[in-house]
């Protein structure tokens, strides 16, 4: 069987790790390489490097950011996100320091670029990212550039339905960085039953991560701010989540990085 | 110039390097979570607080309850005062000797010790690998505090491996409180990570050491972390106080002055006279650095304070900050003497980490703030009212003015 993943993700705002609160608010945390090493001892499954403010600034992806995570040498997988808005950009952030590229708005900006990022890296390094919301029982997309909300389009399921994407990452953006206030119904509501999900956004309980992943069509429980309140936090989880198949907890011996 | 961006209630600007963030209202992150001082329920977080420490009293006085890391300055004796007077409980106080000690700070943690009838265990590295690493710090990344850093996070975290003491109580979160990295309400406890980022600068022991360097592994392995299946195996937990108490150092101070016998001493690159009188340099060579790298010094971090306390308006905290921050610093002497260096030397390390973004070369050897240099703007400081901190010592406290490199306590 396999295992289900944790994520740790790091949310990076004017070239700083931040926690994130309904993509509204932030408040500072550090240097983003620096969380990125500490998820790596903990023994994360992967981590997702999201630069949130790239694509509304047109800055393209923080390459200066993705060159110092890759001279920290992570044994756990990075995803990148934040400011990917071509082939050619998508291809240096794998060169950079990334395993897989998250794209968000570009899905909703030129569809036609992701199948091209997709064809050229391959499905398996392409997750889209969805900031979703349940409203009068449908799905709603919240463009973070602007702060509206609007349908989920047609043209972006489709990219999901034709393989475009290994795995949507679906994002309560509502509720981000709100204690245990995941809304799982965004998981049975989404359109695709296909695709494998990752659940983000107020994710902090135990209990809810258990039940997200649950899910079947949940691969992967992503966690954020929750991560940054307390020594051993990732392993802490795995302790926590008996029964479910995610890898056990591991605890490094002094001297490690 | 992108002069950056500062927040309209205090004198911090996204530029601090912890990181601020700065809101749509122009308000920075630390003004916006020192709101909820005045928004909690105190009493509630301190039933809270006991709680979460219920667990680690010792019911047959085998051991101690908890570790508390002291120095003879900071809010150590407030936090000793929580700790055993409030909370009722046994800590063994941990301290390490960062060999700049003030006479003053000496007993100060003389009088910790007796007052609060503690135990004590100190920490003495032996000087010349501290020696080692403080010019190595200096050279790479102007850091000559580096050692003390890395010295009071470290080894009360190393005692409670070693003495199976899981519970480490500290006193403020410094981020929660300079630039509100965190609620009060996230409870954010002790990590590796804040240590390394922070408290740190970004460098652990070992990411001190170098194939171009004498430093070797000998001379930093007192500071390295345990690793994380020691921390498991004890359970090893820190607690911040402040998330649990609304935290005001300067009132907290004064209520040990009076209660306590605590004793304070006036700096002249600050106004408060409470923080970091057990320390020759903190206040001197090491705040100078700060401004160097970070365009502004110790002094505005007071300043913010009492700004968001209520107790000082911005305009006048900025003539204070204006003053103290041109303050030359105090006791290089001292310091070159103790690493063995002219100051000539020190001045050129000093230079060579001068930030661009604040300091501009004017002629060789001569430096102009660009502007953006909090309180160093064009217009000379004003008249500066007093602020009213007491002074009832002084660094030397009789002695000479000399490092105690170990001290033994002082009466009275």
């Amino acid at each position: 069987m396999l295992k289900k993943r944790l994520v740790g993700v790091i949310t990076v705002r004017g070239g700083w790790a931040v926690q994130s609160f309904g993509y509204r608010r932030w408040l500072p945390l550090g240097r983003p390489e620096v969380l990125a090493q500490n998820l790596d001892r903990w023994g994360v499954d992967e981590i997702l490097v999201q630069a949130v403010d790239r694509s509304a600034s047109r800055a393209g992806p923080d390459f200066e950011l993705l060159d110092r995570l890759g001279r920290i040498g992570l044994s756990s997988p990075l995803i990148y996100g934040g400011g990917i808005a071509s082939v050619s950009d998508a291809a240096r952030v794998v060169q950079s320091a990334a395993d897989r590229v998250v794209v968000d708005a570009l899905m909703h900006d030129d569809a036609e670029e992701v199948r091209r990022i997709s064809g050229h890296l391959g499905a398996q390094a392409v997750i889209g990212a969805l900031p979703l919301a349940v409203h009068e029982g449908g799905l709603r997309w919240l463009d973070h550039r602007t702060g509206r909300e609007g349908e989920l389009r047609p043209a972006i399921v489709e990219l999901f339905r034709l393989g475009i994407a290994s795995e949507a990452l679906v994002i309560d953006w509502r509720h981000e960085g709100s204690a245990g206030a995941f809304d799982e119904r965004l998981l049975e509501s989404f359109p695709v039953p296909e695709v494998p999900l990752i659940a983000f956004g107020g994710l902090s309980e135990a209990r809810q991560i258990r039940s997200v992943l649950g899910s079947a069509r949940v691969a992967a429980a992503a966690i954020g701010n929750f991560l940054n309140y307390s020594e051993h936090a990732v392993q802490r989880y795995r302790q926590q989540l008996a029964g479910v198949p995610v890898r056990p907890a591991t605890f490094s011996s002094a001297g490690q990085p | 110039m992108n002069r950056g961006l500062a927040c309209r209630r205090c004198l911090y600007t996204d530029r601090h390097p912890l990181g601020l963030t700065i809101d749509e209202e122009g308000i920075c992150s630390g003004c916006r979570i020192h709101e909820e001082k005045d928004r909690f329920d105190w009493s509630a977080r301190w039933r809270r607080l006991e709680e979460l420490v219920a667990p680690y009293r010792i019911r047959d006085a085998s051991t101690y309850d908890c570790i508390v890391p002291v120095s003879g300055a900071g809010d150590s004796h407030f936090v000793v005062h929580l700790v055993k007077e409030r909370l009722g409980m046994n800590p063994l106080l941990v301290s390490y000797n960062k060999l700049f000690n003030t006479p003053l700070g000496i007993r100060n943690l003389a009088n910790l010790r007796i007052r609060f009838n503690c135990d004590l265990l100190l920490q003495h590295v032996n000087p010349v690998s501290v020696k080692k690493i403080t010019r190595a710090t200096l050279r790479q990344f102007g850091s000559m505090y580096w050692h003390c850093l890395a010295g009071q996070t470290v080894f009360p975290v190393q005692t409670a491996v070693r003495y199976r003491i899981p519970l480490i109580l500290w006193g403020a979160h410094q981020g929660l409180e300079q630039v509100g990295m965190f609620s009060h309400e996230h409870e954010v406890e002790m990590t590796r990570r804040y240590r390394k980022d922070h408290d740190l600068m970004g460098r652990e022991a070992d990411d001190l050491l170098s194939i171009f360097d004498t430093l070797n592994e000998g001379d930093i392995w007192q500071f390295r972390y345990p690793g994380d299946d020691e921390l498991h195996a004890v359970g090893v937990r820190g607690i911040y106080l402040g998330n649990f108490v609304r935290w005001d150092p300067r009132r907290q101070h004064e209520q040990m002055i009076d209660t306590h016998g605590y004793r304070s001493a006036r700096f002249e690159r600050t106004f408060d006279t409470y923080d970091h009188v057990d320390c020759w340099n903190y206040m001197g060579i090491h705040d100078h650095l700060k401004l160097v790298k970070h365009g502004y010094s110790r002094v505005t971090d007071h300043a913010c304070r009492e700004i968001r306390h209520g107790r000082m308006t911005r305009e006048q905290a900025l003539r204070l900050v204006g003053e103290c921050s041109r303050a030359e610093p105090a006791h290089v002497d001292l310091f070159c003497d103790w690493l063995g260096i002219d100051r000539r030397a020190l001045q050129f390390i000093v230079d060579c980490h001068r930030n661009p973004e604040f300091w501009e070369e004017t002629e060789p050897g001569r430096w102009a703030p660009r502007g953006n240099v909090t309180g160093l703007g064009a217009d000379a400081p004003g008249p500066t009212d007093n602020p009213g901190f007491r002074v009832n010592g002084e660094l030397e406290f009789g002695a000479e003015r000399r490092y105690v490199t170990v001290g033994k306590g002082y009466p009275g």
